[in-house]
């Protein structure tokens, strides 16, 4: 990809000192995002991968998204105007990346057919990552950002603040608990993964607890 | 992201369809009109690739196709 990406401040927080650092979201997922990909994160989770097995952790219980390619998820839609992709670099480093789609309906009753964003795939770098560190991560709250910013990019859409996506078991807390969302089940169709939704009303409160 | 503006000649007929699904929608026509197009290139492309559209009825389960043209 060659399209220069915008780019929008953003903060992270730094765990080993507890300092919010200077953090970029970019609109987009470039080549830079995909070096990034290939020569840090994929040697550093197979290194956590390797760990996890030395300690005898069933696979059943590895990180899902180890399988991830993101180039190729990439090209897939490179050319597509219904997917929208977004990156976070913070320290000259990659610290998540994220694929959403607009062309999925609600699912809520009350929200029935209206338009949202739906939040394809998120990953954040192995280093960010609580669940399969067993310590603190580098950074913090690159889910959250990214979480933002499919609200607003729902809201600039027109689709007020809708939002839906998939979670892997690892994340269903997070999006339960962390983000609010509404949970309606596991999704037969799709794995067995829980589906999750987000209101307009729920993307305002969710909006005013980061503020 | 940078935005190209166009005009956009309809017929009377269209423009109440557009604004009729403006209006239940409760989207803008600006809105709406790219909704359509990131289907409309979606659907080509599912359809170059060889598959077919249907409707499946959420109770019945019986499926219907739509012909495209």
């Amino acid at each position: 990809m060659t399209k220069e990406p915008e780019i929008t401040p953003v903060g992270l927080k730094r765990m080993s000192d507890g300092q919010m650092v200077d953090a970029e979201l970019w609109d987009g997922i470039t080549d830079k995002n995909l070096a990034d990909w290939e020569a840090k994160w994929t040697p550093e989770l197979l290194r956590l991968l390797e760990a996890l097995h030395d300690k005898g952790i069933e696979r059943a219980l590895w990180p899902q998204s180890r399988h991830w390619d993101w180039r190729a998820k990439t090209q897939a839609i490179e050319k597509r105007l219904d997917e929208q992709c977004f990156s976070i670099v913070c320290d000259n480093l990659t610290q998540a990346m994220m694929i959403t789609e607009l062309t999925k309906r609600a699912r809520l009753e009350s929200q029935r057919n209206e338009h949202l964003v739906y939040v394809s795939f998120v990953e954040a770098a192995p280093w960010n990552r609580r669940d399969i560190l067993g310590k603190p991560p580098d950074y913090s709250g690159c889910g959250s950002i990214l979480i933002r910013a499919a609200i607003e990019f729902s809201k600039l859409e027109g689709f007020k603040g809708r939002i839906g996506l998939h979670s892997l078991p690892q994340s269903n807390d997070f999006y339960a608990n962390k983000v609010g969302m509404t949970d309606l089940g596991a999704d037969e169709d799709y794995d067995n993964l829980r589906y999750f939704e987000m209101t307009p009303e729920q993307a305002e409160e969710f909006a005013k607890e980061g503020s | 992201m940078a935005r190209k503006t166009m005009t956009l000649n309809l017929t009377d007929a269209e423009m109440a369809v557009l604004e009729e699904l403006c209006e239940k929608k409760d989207l803008s026509k600006t809105v709406l009109m790219r909704q359509a197009l990131r289907l409309y290139q979606r659907v080509e492309e599912r359809l170059d690739m060889g598959g077919k559209l249907f409707f499946e009825d959420e109770a019945s389960k019986e499926k219907s196709e739509i012909m495209m043209l």
